[in-house]
């Protein structure tokens, strides 16, 4: 460990932020970097504990501590190898993660936690700054040809890894470019598309095929995938989002958030809006001018906080059905474990009503069906033994309508689409409608398909995407070759004789 | 140790081993002691300590022997425990540790307590404490000592299940560290050793210290969990108490599938673990009967019935006694009951004046506090001023002796081992490891043998004679001046913690009180020589002067010069 009283000697300090009024003005980053000194300075932070709590922390087992430390003593190079072991994409990661890992942090339990986000995020900035980022060369095939569906996170690190380990990967994506949400759900301001861009490139150059607009079941037939593939991976998301069938559903101006974070994320990569070649859409999402509800207090009604914000919303609201969570941890939910306390986004900081334990009645609209107001109700929580909310009850007299002219359902998301892939190739799902697939084997009910990501656990974060994504790689590898070398968390740099 | 330490313990602990780190024990690094530490320890702040250190007094069962005999004398009604580290052999020591008259016998196992150790002792780890348990309580039984001793074991309980089968293996009591830690707050950082522990359970830190939020609650909570489960366990199996239980092996059960699917575990046999030696009614299982430590006809209670008037109204007191080589532990059975009464302070210097003939036992004016006076005519055995604790120690070979005593020894090996205060004045040569760990005592004497002085860590050490190799080893306070006639000493010397200097004003004005007084109480031939040419003589001396000590006292002085 570099410096044993660091933590004693600097408290946690994030990058300054470009001022809200200047960064409403465009669609890109506004996180600033650390200077070498206060790099250094949150680096020394670290305590490399006898027992990290971060490694359980994080989802991919990221080997914090000793990540830390290279960085604390200047060696980025080193800090790369050790974070690039077990992540693929810090990239990602280090810009988007609700960071389990800071959670854990033993420091936390009575300090402001190491800023291990930002860190990560650092050494992978500056790591393609000094070009310590290459595409891998001379990989030894196998011969063996896996498909992945699907270029999300989970999609995009299974790809990253069976072509590590030799196998000739191609990735079918339904959309025009790859990614996945990383492209068409994060908002440009949180993460930058040149970005997932960069990473794309080098993985083409590690010889990973990309086959955009190509979804399968579709204009891709299943039967094609099952001749031509030694393996499939299935990786294609949690697509479906929770509805709120209440009356007036149908008005015009009521939408998906996903439907709505996509049309920016396309207008700001200079693509046609209403070109989609699985979900069509009959006209542009546009919240400006306009008195914007959010429903859904989670990260992608954040997203659409700031995006609505950044269009020039005449007001934003967002409602969750929850109440007000506490600001500080409680008996329920003790360190290390990640704590549901009130969290102010970026997005948040922007400017945005947010409003706790409402319930939506109905969507009300004028005579020419378009939407103008919600009509909604307080609710009143009651808590089972351990303290959470457990039921609700409408407080009498609490109904009222708030004006609104777009409404944005973020509620998360059921289960992956049935309709097409799943049902043709005919795996089965488990009772709440994800691919049945064990967390031992990644395997589905066909043994040379596997299935990844959210497709596999249900909505999720980038970083158990990623997770799910590796893991499934060393599941597919050991079935295609009998065993792996490829490192997942229970076998890392584990070399079989 | 001194008086007043070892007379307010309920039980006092021999700590021959721990499992997690045999041979070395807990260590607090330099950084870590501070003044108050320091005070505590009788040590020098800002030095390493490391506890158990090994035993310097202790090369034998026999000298095991007499350490409990002397903190038996020193506080009658405390337990003597004797630590052991779970090992392969570990019955036959027990039964000898039983034989020494022990009253306790704890088997360390490997686990828990690594968070301290250094990598060293961790390399050299012990057994599993069950199966150090299993062969000490089955050796035990079959030489019939069980009865005599309590049986505890320790390494890493965490259960009441652990619990019930330290006690089916032979145990009675049990300890519980780690598990107790870590309900108050330790987050086993492993930084023990940095004092940087972030959640303020293992630092010095002020600051640190603050965070600490454990609640004795927790512990008291986690104590009823591990009870209640022990006691479901006893309820299961059929106990009413845990007497019944002790020993109990037959009652263990081996899970063969673990062993069968394991390959680590396939061929393991765990029958000598499950043996259970035959008994009869006859044998005790556990501790029914109290150690006979022979305490009924020593010297002491002479001693003390001489001293009442002093113990009652500090009336001074003068007494002879002849003394014989079974005299042993002298003085420490009265100095426990001056103790008792007037705490560490002890009596005003010189109230009590015991004056001894003969030849005396081991462990002469051990554990002796202020206030007494041991005047020693004719010579004794090792251990003398063990742990000595305030007292005046002056020994002069028998008046009609004809043999010249600063070429003869008088007093044995391992004078003056682990003592805290009082001074002490031997006319004559004394055996090796003099001094050994001393940290206060002042001393003066002929000549000593090997590996004088080491660890000292207080007090001063006038020799007026040659020395043994290997002086002043891991010393890392107080002052020894060796009177260096044949200009070979400093060959003689551990150099790696020692500078040798000459004397300074003060240290000969020190030097020159502390022969005179020798002078006066002893008749020394040697002091008188000294003192006819005190200005010359001075010039021969070596002032053996710890660099750690030296540094401490620098720091000292610059503060006061700050302030």
């Amino acid at each position: 460990m570099g410096k044993p009283t660091g933590f004693l000697e600097n408290t946690r300090q994030l990058p300054a932020k470009e001022a809200v009024e200047n960064r409403l003005q465009h669609y890109g980053e506004f996180v600033q970097q650390y200077s070498a000194a206060d790099l250094n300075k949150q680096a020394s932070r670290c305590m490399d504990c006898g027992i990290p709590f971060c490694h359980n922390g994080c989802p991919l087992g990221n080997i914090i501590p000793e990540f830390n430390d290279a960085v604390y003593r200047g060696k980025f190079d080193e800090a790369y190898e050790i974070l690039a072991s077990t992540n693929n994409f810090p990239e990602f990661t280090g810009r988007i993660c609700p960071a389990p890992c800071e959670s854990a942090c033993v420091l936390g339990i009575n300090q402001p936690p190491v800023a291990i986000e930002e860190i990560e995020r650092h050494i992978v900035e500056i790591a393609f700054e000094r070009g310590y980022v290459q595409a891998k060369q001379h990989i030894v095939r196998t011969g063996k040809k896996v498909a992945v569906v699907g270029s999300g996170p989970a999609g995009l690190a299974a790809a990253a890894q069976l072509n590590s380990a030799g196998h000739s990967v191609t990735v079918f994506e339904r959309d025009d470019a790859p990614g996945g949400l990383l492209r068409y759900g994060i908002p440009d301001f949180k993460l930058e598309k040149s970005v997932v861009d960069r990473r794309i490139r080098l993985m083409e150059e590690e010889g990973i095929v990309f086959r955009c607009n190509a979804e399968v079941g579709k204009n891709v037939p299943v039967g094609d995938l099952l001749r031509e593939f030694h393996a499939i991976v299935l990786a294609g998301g949690s697509t479906i989002p929770r509805d709120l069938t209440v009356p007036g559903r149908e008005l015009d101006g009521v939408h998906f958030a996903m439907d709505f974070l996509k049309q920016q994320n396309k207008r700001v990569g200079g693509k046609s809006t209403l070109i989609n070649p699985y979900q069509p859409l009959s006209t542009d999402i546009v919240a400006t001018g306009k008195h914007v509800v959010v429903i859904g207090g989670g990260d992608t009604g954040s997203d659409c906080v700031g995006t609505s914000n950044r269009q020039g919303a005449a007001s934003v609201t967002q409602l969750e059905l929850m109440p007000t969570p506490p600001m500080e941890r409680t008996p329920n939910m003790p360190w290390p474990t990640y704590p549901m306390v009130y969290k102010t986004t970026t997005s948040h900081e922007e400017g945005c009503e947010r409003q706790f334990a409402i319930l939506t009645k109905a969507f009300l609209g004028d005579e020419n069906g378009k939407l103008r107001a919600l009509q909604v109700v307080d609710i009143q929580w009651t808590g089972a033994k351990d303290g959470r909310p457990a039921s609700f009850a409408e407080v009498p007299g609490s109904e009222r309508e708030i004006p609104c002219e777009l409404a944005l359902l973020a509620m998360g998301f059921l289960y992956p689409q049935k309709e097409g892939m799943l049902d043709q190739l005919g795996v089965e799902t488990t009772g709440v409608g994800n691919v049945r697939a064990s967390e031992r084997t990644y395997q589905t009910t066909i043994s040379k398909v596997f299935a990844a990501g959210d497709m596999r656990r249900g909505q999720s974060l980038v970083v158990w995407a990623i997770s799910e994504g590796r893991e499934c790689a060393r599941k597919v590898d050991e079935y295609l070759m009998g065993s792996s070398l490829l490192e997942t968390k229970d076998a890392a740099l584990q070399f079989t004789i | 140790m001194t008086s007043l330490y070892l007379t307010e313990a309920d039980e006092l602990q021999i700590k021959m081993a721990q499992g997690a780190k045999p041979g070395e024990g807990g260590q607090l690094p330099g950084h870590k002691v501070d003044e108050w530490i320091g005070k505590v320890r009788h040590s020098t702040p800002g030095v390493g300590l490391i506890s158990p250190p090994p035993h310097h007094d202790i090369y034998s069962i026999e000298d095991l022997a007499q350490l409990i005999f002397d903190l038996k004398n020193a506080n009658r009604s405390a337990r003597i425990n004797v630590k052991l580290v779970s090992k392969a052999g570990v019955g036959t020591i027990a039964a000898g540790v039983a034989k020494a008259k022990a009253d306790v016998i704890l088997i360390s196992g490997h686990d828990g307590g690594t968070g301290a150790s250094p990598m060293s002792s961790i390399r050299h780890a012990g057994l599993p404490w069950e199966l150090g348990l299993a062969e000490t309580h089955q050796t035990l039984v079959k030489n019939k000592l069980r009865s005599r001793v309590t049986v505890q074991a320790d390494g890493q309980m965490k259960t009441g299940r652990d619990i019930a089968i330290a006690a089916l293996l032979g145990a009675e009591e049990w300890g519980v560290a780690t598990a107790a830690l870590v309900v108050e707050g330790c987050i086993l950082m492993r930084k023990c050793h940095l004092n940087t522990c972030p959640v303020g359970v293992a630092t010095q830190d002020p600051e640190l210290r603050k965070r600490f939020n454990g609640d004795p609650e927790h512990v008291v909570n986690f104590f009823k969990f591990l009870t209640e489960e022990l006691r479901e366990i006893m309820a299961d199996l059929g106990f009413r108490t845990i007497e019944e239980m002790v020993g109990q092996a037959e009652f263990l059960e081996v899970k063969e599938d673990n062993l069968a699917n394991n390959f680590k575990l396939k061929g393991l046999d765990l029958s000598p673990i499950l043996y259970r030696e035959p008994a009869d009614s006859s044998v005790g299982l556990y501790k029914q009967e109290e150690q006979d430590h022979g305490l009924a006809g020593v010297l002491d209670w002479k001693l003390l019935a001489a001293a009442q008037p002093a113990l009652e109204a500090k009336t001074p007191v003068v007494a002879e006694f002849p003394v014989i080589n079974t005299d042993r532990t002298i003085g420490a059975i009265l100095s426990n009951e001056i103790t008792k009464k007037y705490r560490g302070e002890g009596l005003p210097d010189g109230t009590i004046h015991f004056k001894f003939k003969g030849t005396a036992g081991q462990s002469f004016g051990a554990f002796n506090t202020c206030g007494v006076t041991l005047e020693l005519e004719g010579g004794a055995n090792d251990y003398f001023g063990k742990g000595l604790s305030g007292a005046r120690l002056v020994v002069y070979p028998d008046k009609t002796a004809t043999f010249t005593p600063e070429e003869n020894s008088i007093i044995g090996n391992v004078a003056f081992y682990g003592a805290t205060g009082g001074e002490a004045f031997i006319r004559g040569v004394a055996g090796e490891r003099f001094c050994v760990r001393n940290s206060g005592v002042t001393v003066v004497v002929e000549g000593i043998g090997d590996h004088g002085c080491e660890y000292m860590t207080g007090g001063r050490a006038v020799i007026l004679g040659g020395t043994g190799r290997n002086f002043g080893a891991g010393m890392s306070g107080g002052i020894a001046y060796v009177w260096d006639v044949a200009g070979d000493f400093a060959q003689n010397c551990n150099p790696e913690m020692i500078d040798l200097d000459p004397l300074g004003d003060e240290d000969a004005d020190e030097l020159r009180s502390l022969v005179q007084q020798h002078l006066e109480l002893t008749g020394s031939s040697v002091a008188k020589f000294v003192l006819s040419d005190f200005e010359s003589e001075v010039g021969r001396f070596v002032k053996v002067f710890p660099r750690d000590y030296k540094k401490a006292l620098a720091g000292k002085a610059a503060k006061v010069a700050a302030e």
